[in-house]
């Protein structure tokens, strides 16, 4: 194959645009290096804590428990029944955030025979207009603590922002109130379910594989990018 | 421009290869049919209604699994047994939780909880105060948490 003059400048363009990507993207870390204790201790059960909810919308709780579970199974642990271990803690009077933080997690294994728990806490459950803009955003942070060692294991973030206004509806003062009137009707109707699962999907991204996949144990190098707070 | 022809060709076939390997990888691991989409419409709208349909969907995720021959999704076998318990269900939702202690050994503790729970509701003679579930626990290990 003959390479034209033409060719070969497009090469070259592509190649500064990677390392210029390359340069101002946030830093990428392995698994292996950032999550060691997941490749030592190899939890194989996770217990789901009811989530802690620091958003505005008091329901958001309840519908974000609804998407972990399954989610989760996808990266090979074995999760306990949610709606089994939910209702029992609901029964011992520890559904409240402020009480499950109280109790001292090797008691998670021994009642529950949990490996880890997993603590969510929904930072972000909204819509937010910027002037004629309306995004809304989920934003769920995830950690896992070993019912073990009390150790944090793992720990991310995942957000997800979905931007509402749609399509143009015309200028001036008109326009401007069908689109309010829009976001509106779209916040009313705002399904946040789906955007809860993307956001999962984004979180556990940095997760190391548990015994029930088929990368246990050997995804120490996959990269992933570093969120420092 | 005379390798034109060829690499079309050899581009064809690389799209074709890259298409086959992402065929095989993307084996789903599980089949969890619409399971989050009726548990979120029960939370949603509290009723027998939308109980029955998320009934429905574990009863579904167990047969369909089989049917593939895939591995039934971490804790649907439980929660299909809870569920049946709740119903005076007894003997189906000990074998559910056995079925999930096969299919992961990880369950073991809490699905034996949950028999020797259904064992003791069960034993109760017909007529007398049945056991609820809320006595039942609290005659077990106490989780230690705050008591209301």
């Amino acid at each position: 194959m003959t390479t034209t003059p033409r060719g070969l400048a497009l090469l070259a363009v592509a190649l500064l645009t990677a390392l210029m990507m390359g340069a101002c993207a946030p830093k990428q870390v392995t698994k292996g290096e950032k999550f060691p204790q997941m490749y030592t201790e190899t939890p194989a059960s996770i217990l789901i804590l009811p989530p802690i909810n620091e958003s505005t919308a008091a329901n958001a709780k309840t519908y974000y428990a609804t998407t972990i579970q399954e989610c989760m199974s996808y990266w090979g642990y074995y999760v306990l029944p949610y709606e089994i271990t939910s209702d029992i803690l609901k029964m011992e009077g520890i559904y409240d955030t402020e009480l499950i933080k109280g109790i001292p997690l090797p008691k998670f294994r021994e009642y529950f025979g949990a490996d880890a728990a997993l603590f969510t806490t929904i930072k972000k459950w909204d819509v937010s207009y910027v002037v004629i803009a309306s995004n809304l955003t989920v934003s769920i942070d995830c950690e896992l603590m070993s019912t073990k060692t009390d150790q944090q294991l793992w720990r991310y973030n995942g957000t997800v922002v979905v931007d509402l206004s749609g399509g143009n509806t015309g200028g001036g003062i008109a326009g401007l109130v069908a689109k309010a009137i829009i976001a509106a009707a779209q916040t009313a109707m705002a399904d946040y379910v789906p955007y809860a699962k993307q956001a999962n999907y984004r979180a556990f991204s940095s997760l190391p594989f548990g015994k029930y996949h088929p990368q246990y144990q050997v995804d120490q190098s996959m990269a992933f990018f570093d969120q420092t707070r | 421009m005379t390798s034109t022809p060829l690499f079309r060709l050899l581009v064809i076939f690389a799209i074709a290869a890259l298409g086959a390997g992402c065929v095989q990888k993307t084996k789903p691991m599980y089949n969890w049919c619409n399971y989050s989409d009726s548990l979120y419409s029960c939370k949603k709208n509290d009723g027998t209604e939308t109980l029955a349909q998320h009934q429905a969907v574990l009863e579904r995720i167990i047969t369909e699994s089989k049917e593939m021959s895939m591995r039934v999704p971490p804790g649907v076998c439980a929660e299909l047994g809870y569920v049946y318990a709740a119903q005076n269900r007894s003997k189906e939702a000990i074998g559910l939780y056995e079925q999930e202690k096969q299919t992961y050994p990880e369950s073991a503790l809490l699905m034996n909880r949950l028999i020797s729970q259904t064992e003791k509701r069960t034993t109760v003679p017909p007529g007398s105060e049945t056991v609820s579930d809320e006595k039942a626990l609290n005659q077990e290990k106490s989780l230690g948490g705050a008591k209301p």
